[in-house]
């Protein structure tokens, strides 16, 4: 065999081993999360590399050794899930850099972390000012987890007492141009439905570039023409609009009819009305 | 336009919304709002009898109210 078939003949076996090898491993090898994963990883990608250009050397042996490197990574990680004490020994733990607001020196001197690296790593978390940090810690990884003091920290609905409707994930139904089955069936819907729904907006599929059906039901999509204008789903606002325009109709009612009876039902029921309103309101409005 | 006819016309749009709103509660999928929904619907399925009431009481009255 000619030296470059060899090379080729090793190197297509070994991409097809490190890829079968990554998808055993897994998204953690891929990640580099602890220690093992960042050293496996490098020497595995060496041994394929020098397998596949070393003539001198066995295919057989590099194998072994690319498997050993994947096996051990494999078997540790298996042990760390029953072991907490074998995870921490071998995965690291955390380093708190700063706790109460306040900078713990002699951990950063532990980890050689000098002012400006930790600096460095709160910019990256968008912090410019250590006062601003209640919690931060060094991860194994090497990243830093910042939690920012209460009032620093973004606003969010349950900060200020708002009632919101609560969504489900979208389901993407169209992919350049082609029907996706599946998402349809997992939320209920047929061919026949999304049809209707899309001559609704007055557009083909082969027209669409990506469709989307949210946890309401609605259809919104992203055209190829971007020239065309679609409507945006308006059901909802409709009916918040209605059951508005016939809340303030009751009022009206009761303001005019002469009999006592019909006033107290039409000024109940408006009520009544106005109550079911604030209560789906943000199923409405979201 | 008369009061009946403005009374039958909000009833209309009512039961409108109550339709739109059960429709809407079948197609949402994530189950607290399809509650919400539902309750809001049966909240406007209950105005809608009174106000069916209502217009019995006015066309027995009025007879030339009989009628759309």
């Amino acid at each position: 065999m000619p030296a470059w078939l060899d090379i080729a003949v090793r190197s297509i076996l070994f991409v097809v081993i490190l890829f079968f090898i990554t998808k055993w491993l897994g998204k953690k090898q891929i990640s580099e999360l602890s220690f093992f994963e960042y050293a496996t990883g490098i020497s595995i990608g060496s041994i394929g590399a020098e397998v596949a250009m070393g003539l001198e050397r066995s295919i057989f042996h590099g194998i072994i050794g690319v498997i050993i490197f994947a096996a051990i990574p494999f078997i540790s990680g298996v042990i760390s899930l029953k072991s907490k004490k074998f995870r921490d020994f071998v995965e690291g733990t955390g380093t708190i850099f700063i706790k109460d607001g306040k900078i713990m020196e002699d951990n950063m001197k532990k980890e050689r972390y000098t002012t400006d690296e930790l600096l460095e790593l709160l910019r990256r978390k968008d912090v410019y000012q250590v006062a601003d940090v209640e919690f931060a810690v060094l991860e194994p990884t090497g990243d830093l987890s910042v939690m920012l003091k209460k009032e620093n920290q973004p606003l969010t609905p349950k900060d200020l007492n708002l009632a919101i409707a609560p969504i489900k994930e979208p389901q993407t139904v169209i992919m350049d141009g082609v029907i996706m089955d599946e998402p349809l069936a997992t939320i209920g819907r047929s061919r026949a439905w999304l049809y209707t729904e899309l001559d609704k907006l007055g557009v083909t599929v082969e027209n669409v570039f990506l469709g989307q059906v949210n946890s309401y039901g609605e259809l919104t999509v992203d055209l190829f023409d971007d020239q065309l204008q679609v409507p945006s789903p308006q059901d909802r606002a409709l009916i918040l609009s209605t059951l508005k325009k016939c809340q303030a109709d009751l009022e009206l009612f009761a303001l005019g009819t002469e009999v006592k009876e019909a006033r107290q039902m039409y000024s109940e029921n408006s009520e009544k009305l106005q109550k079911a309103i604030d209560k789906v309101m943000p199923i409405l409005k979201g | 336009m008369t009061i009946a006819s403005n009374v039958k016309q909000t009833l209309a749009s009512l039961k409108g919304a109550e339709a739109d709103l059960s429709s809407l509660a079948l197609r949402t999928q994530d189950f607290e709002s399809k509650r919400t929904l539902h309750e809001t619907m049966m909240s406007v399925h209950e105005v809608v009898t009174d106000l069916k009431k209502r217009i019995g009481e006015m066309e027995r009255e009025e007879f030339q109210y009989k009628g759309f």
